[in-house]
């Protein structure tokens, strides 16, 4: 019986679309040999929503809503780049003390998405415990941007020509208090990332993409500076508030899973420094500008630094209230291919963590097994493999 | 940022070459028009002189308009190839007809490119020739042959067929 | 043994005492420790951290029994999130028909109650219910970690007081 299913031919180890505890459904096919992995394809399009269609049949305000829906963690920062674009289509200028306002939140929200995928990506290590800690701890971060915006996760902080919130005293003692805690915190985790030894042998060396490598994948944001890449758009081609506060790059050469770890968590401590050189110089003035509702025609690339790498919008107007044409490419879309390359060589239990390691998630196997021999591709489902598993444990006389 | 001007100065130079006409949509912007046939030659002048990374490939739809004489010009697919170095953004733009919606694959020079011609071909129709996959990146298992959401004739499907 | 398997040993044609004992047993061991999974058919994220957020220390729903679930077929609540998606719509109909009998299904988020901003896209079917018969709806975009826990007690109440009643 075991014989049978022994084939030199490829074994394929579908993961997905549906994953317990985690997030976004996607579908990878390990081909594996053994326990190593020979081979990854991706399948998306579970989220496909067509947003990009919908986008050209609204108008601009309602496309700003839409924006902000394509993604739940990093909101703002798609609606701020949608914002921003059409504002530089329009001609407008925004008033100062909304970009500061922009860039607090699009930095609080970079938090939020580090400290959730700290979470995420430990708990894929089987390391609850530091998943506990880190959801925890997050929780401070969502009051602190429920306490400014009045909801936890879509803030609709951005209006095309400003924000609508202001930040006053007392939520800005707030935000400096919940900032010192994560800060200790986040001291916290670094120190076990990089020394914990149960949690190094799952991250040291593991993945490890050299610099080439990234810049041939196309890998963004912190994946790619954790392989040395010195690439940030907030440097690169500021906006918002970030010509006036900049930024310092974090950049890690190791290029294994541990730094991209460790770059996580030191960029936290570059937006708790972000945020509170902010604070303590915001400017006065108006929160928001007046936009014409039929925006002129025009196109533009905005570039914008999500919390998973570069984002970027095209738009394109032609003088009406609708845009003609917005294209999105999200950070995780040129992740994904560094993924594909990366496997190739591991264990299949470090898949998880590899994934993890790019951000987007995935945790447990589809209910499907496929089974391709030379002629035939034989496909068991999990009441089937049951029935053999039932048969083939009789036969040997294991269980009555 | 502070060096855009010179970035841009020269991608000019490493284009100009191949392109028929230069555009600049916005400041930190350079669009360079030209004939599918000059494409690969202009990556690989790009990818050799090192200049900047491919951003994302973006597809517009230009679908036929008549003229005052009832005259109906073809359709065309502008596909723009953005490379990005510091703020410096620059647009190969290559138009296709309708008739004849071919381009080349850039894979040869930029593997990565090869989810962003997938989702040229599925939501616009555009054929890129010898690209590596051409399994379906986004539409569902069960979407119809030769249905391209993405061009602006395509209005959605009625009620029962979804 | 799965759920499935227990029902049909001690389906005969009238209940004793002794098997409605074991039913109120069953429903008594299901409202308080109910097995969630989660499906998100095409939803933003928002809902789906929002789900994980009540499972972390602050809300923590395993003090009141509530374990999030691998496998549907362990589970007795789906929790979906999001719009269905022309792709997502077949595996979300086989997630449900893996699960064991009596099955409830609980929509979270305005996209998954009626399409919500993505309403009218080529590639949504629509909310859960176009899909599957759902039986709790919780609102909001997303809904608040304290409305995702009232929305699953709401439906456990009334299934205690179904049971009683019946």
């Amino acid at each position: 019986m075991e014989s049978e299913i022994k084939t030199d031919n490829r074994f394929v180890v579908p993961i997905g679309p549906q994953h317990p505890a985690l997030k976004e459904p996607g579908h990878f096919e390990f081909d594996v040999d053994g326990e190593v992995v020979t081979g990854a394809s991706i399948r998306l399009g579970f989220v496909h929503r067509g947003i990009e269609k919908l986008a050209e049949q609204r108008n601009y305000i309602q496309d700003l809503y839409l924006f902000e829906r394509i993604c739940g963690i990093c909101s703002h920062i798609h609606a701020t780049a949608f914002a921003v674009a059409v504002e530089k289509l329009a001609g407008v200028v925004v008033p100062p003390r909304a970009q500061a306002i922009r860039t607090i939140v699009a930095e609080l929200e970079r938090i939020h998405s580090h400290m959730l995928w700290l979470g995420v990506a430990a708990h894929e290590g089987g390391f609850d415990t530091l998943f506990m800690y880190s959801w925890r701890d997050r929780e401070t971060v969502m009051d602190l941007l429920e306490t400014i915006a009045g909801n936890r996760v879509n803030y609709s902080a951005n209006l095309i020509g400003g924000v609508k919130f202001d930040i006053d005293d007392s939520q800005r003692d707030a935000i400096l208090r919940g900032i010192d805690f994560l800060d200790q915190r986040a001291r916290y985790y670094l120190k076990v990332v990089e020394s914990d030894e149960t949690f190094l042998g799952r991250t040291r060396g593991v993945g490890k993409m050299t610099r080439g490598e990234a810049e041939i994948l196309g890998a963004v944001g912190p994946t790619a500076r954790a392989s040395g890449v010195a690439r940030d758009v907030r440097l690169e081609a500021p906006y918002i508030g970030y010509a006036d506060y900049p930024v310092v790059l974090v950049l890690d050469d190791r290029g294994d899973l541990e730094a991209r770890f460790s770059v996580r968590i030191l960029e936290l401590f570059e937006s708790f420094r972000l945020i509170r050189e902010i604070l303590s110089r915001m400017p006065k003035g108006e929160l928001s500008t007046r936009v014409p509702r039929r925006i002129p025609e025009g196109e533009i690339v905005l570039r914008v630094e999500a919390p998973r790498g570069e984002l970027y919008y095209y738009v394109k107007s032609n003088g009406s209230e609708m845009p003609e044409r917005v294209k999105v490419r999200t950070p995780s879309l040129c992740n994904w291919a560094s993924v594909a390359s990366l496997a190739v060589g591991h264990k299949l239990a470090d898949m998880p963590m590899l994934l993890a390691g790019i951000d987007p998630c995935f945790s447990c196997n589809d209910r499907l097994v496929t089974l391709r021999r030379q002629d035939t591709a034989q496909t068991m489902t999990w009441e089937d493999l049951r029935q053999y598993g039932i048969q083939y444990y009789r036969g040997k006389r294991v269980c009555p | 940022m502070m060096d855009y001007h010179f970035a841009l100065k020269q991608v000019e130079e490493i284009l100009q070459p191949f392109s028929s006409e230069v555009r600049r949509p916005q400041e930190h912007q350079i669009d360079f028009v030209m004939g599918a046939e000059n494409l690969n030659a202009a990556v690989e002048a790009l990818f050799l002189a090192q200049w900047g990374y491919l951003s994302a490939i973006t597809c517009l739809d230009h679908p036929p308009v008549k003229d005052e004489n009832g005259q109906e010009s073809e359709g065309s697919l502008e596909v723009i190839y953005h490379f990005c170095r510091n703020a410096a953004v620059a647009g190969l733009r290559v138009s296709v007809p309708y008739s004849h919606p071919h381009v080349p694959t850039i894979c040869n020079w930029i593997p990565s490119a090869t989810l962003y011609e997938r989702e040229l071909m599925e939501l616009f129709g555009v054929v890129v020739d010898d690209t590596p996959s051409t399994e379906r990146l986004v539409t569902s298992d069960d979407w119809p042959e030769g249905v391209y959401p993405m061009r602006k004739t395509f209005s959605g499907f009625s009620q029962e067929s979804r | 043994m799965s759920a499935m398997e227990h029902e049909r040993t001690v389906d005969v044609e009238c209940p004793t005492v002794w098997q409605k004992a074991l039913m109120a047993l069953k429903t008594w061991a299901r409202v308080n420790s109910p097995w969630v999974i989660h499906f998100n058919s095409g939803s933003c994220n928002g809902c789906d951290i929002e789900i994980l957020a009540t499972l972390t220390p602050r809300y923590d729903l395993e003090r009141i029994g509530v374990k999030l679930q691998g496998s549907p077929r362990h589970a007795d609540i789906l929790i979906c999130t999001g719009p269905v998606t022309r792709q997502a719509r077949e595996r979300l109909l086989r997630t449900y028909a893996q699960m064991p009998e009596p099955k409830f299904v609980v929509a979270v988020g305005s996209c998954g109650l009626s399409g919500g901003v993505f309403h009218g896209s080529y590639n949504i079917v629509g909310g859960i219910d176009e899909v599957l018969p759902v039986d709790a709806y919780i609102p909001g975009c997303p809904p608040r970690p304290e409305a995702i826990i009232y929305g699953v007690a709401t439906l456990l109440e009334s299934l205690k007081n179904k049971q009683e009643k019946g």
